[in-house]
């Protein structure tokens, strides 16, 4: 299935203020986690059963030698032919919405390999919860957007970087974001768009964004 | 099935109707639905009480949406505004986690913590025990230190021993009702957080 629905995520116009992450707690009614400071604004450090969605900073030097400061608000892909459900060959555990195309994953997560299931993912996604065995990860609010209304950390977005609608539509806006910022940065990309609904533009190379950031 | 966000506030009393047009597409959603009928937020929305409100934390005060269950009387859910002229609907962080003032947190704190003079100890007090002791102290603050008139004679009704300090948090309104009522109390020191 190739229409339904898709998520824009334009690092270029991303202020980092995470309000997209708060917004995703918010509306799941996801508990916060106990953290501590590691260095970076990056908190929690890494997703988790309770934490879908997440700002990676990561900073570096370019090849000028001039510093980078990188936002990437992470989150699963809802890729269109989802490697998870595959491994998993369960449709009661990990199954695809057909009006949307998000990948869902139950509470019959719990009877699947954890590992295998967050190994066959190339965006490193999926978390284990430790007491019900269960794995979570975005659910694009499935249950927001059946009923009409947008994801809750696209509502949430003060600076418009993440966009949701149809998938054409969406895939139409990448490529004419993507052109417009190729002028100023020639190495910017939709990563992976043919192959996942989740589509984020860089303006650099995706590996310095986060390791896992293109597949 | 394309509902813009009024249309949809009107659809109230028409839950599972995704439910109901999948399965008439005769597509297997079976794990998709027990995910659907899980969540009971989305089916409360729809018969929710809305209130229009504001964000406190800064300036650009971004429009709110504050979700009342008809049933408890209790806020279970606030998001932006997508009618509000200056946010459109968006929210950064602070915005984002304002359900976290509302009661629904159990981490708020619901009692103040006393040091009574030269003590070394705080004490836990109730909230309303502590109101009144402020109370009691800008009155007899005011009735003693309190100046009708100046040297030169003139009346002016003024407290120069007390000072406000107000908050960030503090809305338009608010600050509105607070300076009205320290400027009756006689006081000319009133100043923000931010200033200090």
């Amino acid at each position: 299935m190739s229409e339904g629905k898709s998520i824009l995520v334009d690092t270029s116009r991303c202020t980092a203020c995470r309000g997209c992450q708060v917004a995703c707690k918010q509306w799941n009614q996801l508990p916060g986690t106990q953290t501590k400071n590691w260095g970076s604004y990056q908190n929690p450090a890494d997703l988790s059963a309770q934490t879908w969605k997440l700002v990676r900073f990561a900073e570096g030097k370019k090849d000028n030698g001039k510093p980078y400061w990188y936002f990437f608000s992470d989150q699963c892909r809802h890729c269109i032919e989802p490697p998870c459900k595959a491994t998993a060959g369960y449709e009661e555990a990990i199954s695809q919405d057909a009006q949307t195309g998000a990948v869902i994953y139950s509470a019959k997560t719990s009877e699947l390999n954890a590992k295998e299931i967050v190994d066959s993912c190339p965006y490193n996604i999926p978390r284990q919860d430790e007491k019900t065995k269960a794995l979570f990860k975005c659910t694009m609010c499935l249950d927001r957007i059946s009923n009409g209304q947008i994801p809750a950390c696209v509502k949430s977005c003060p600076t418009g970087a993440m966009v949701f609608g149809d998938r054409e539509e969406i895939l139409e806006k990448a490529q004419k974001r993507v052109e417009q910022l190729k002028k100023t940065y020639p190495k910017a990309q939709a990563i992976d768009a043919d192959t996942v609904r989740v589509i984020y533009i860089v303006t650099d190379d995706p590996s310095k964004y986060h390791q896992y950031a293109a597949s | 099935m394309k509902v813009t966000r009024r249309e949809f506030l009107m659809l109230s009393g028409q839950a599972g109707a995704y439910l109901a047009l999948s399965s008439c597409m005769g597509i297997d959603t079976k794990p998709v639905k027990e995910y659907v009928e899980d969540l009971k937020k989305i089916d409360k929305l729809k018969t929710a009480k809305q209130t229009t409100s504001l964000c406190y934390y800064c300036s650009v005060t971004c429009g709110l949406i504050c979700s009342t269950d008809p049933k408890t009387g209790k806020i279970f859910n606030i998001e932006g505004d997508p009618d509000h002229p200056i946010s459109e609907g968006a929210l950064c962080a602070k915005g984002a986690a304002m359900l976290q003032t509302t009661e629904l947190n159990e981490h708020r704190l619901t009692k103040v913590l006393y040091r009574a003079p030269y003590s070394d100890k705080w004490e836990p007090k109730p909230l309303d025990w502590a109101m009144m002791e402020i109370a009691k102290k800008v009155k007899a603050l005011r009735d003693k230190d309190f100046i009708l008139k100046n040297a030169k004679g003139q009346e002016v009704n003024r407290l120069e021993s007390l000072a406000h300090m107000g908050s960030s948090k503090l809305d338009n309104e608010e600050c509105w009702a607070i300076t009205t009522m320290m400027r009756s109390l006689g006081l000319v020191q009133l100043d923000h957080q931010a200033r200090v």
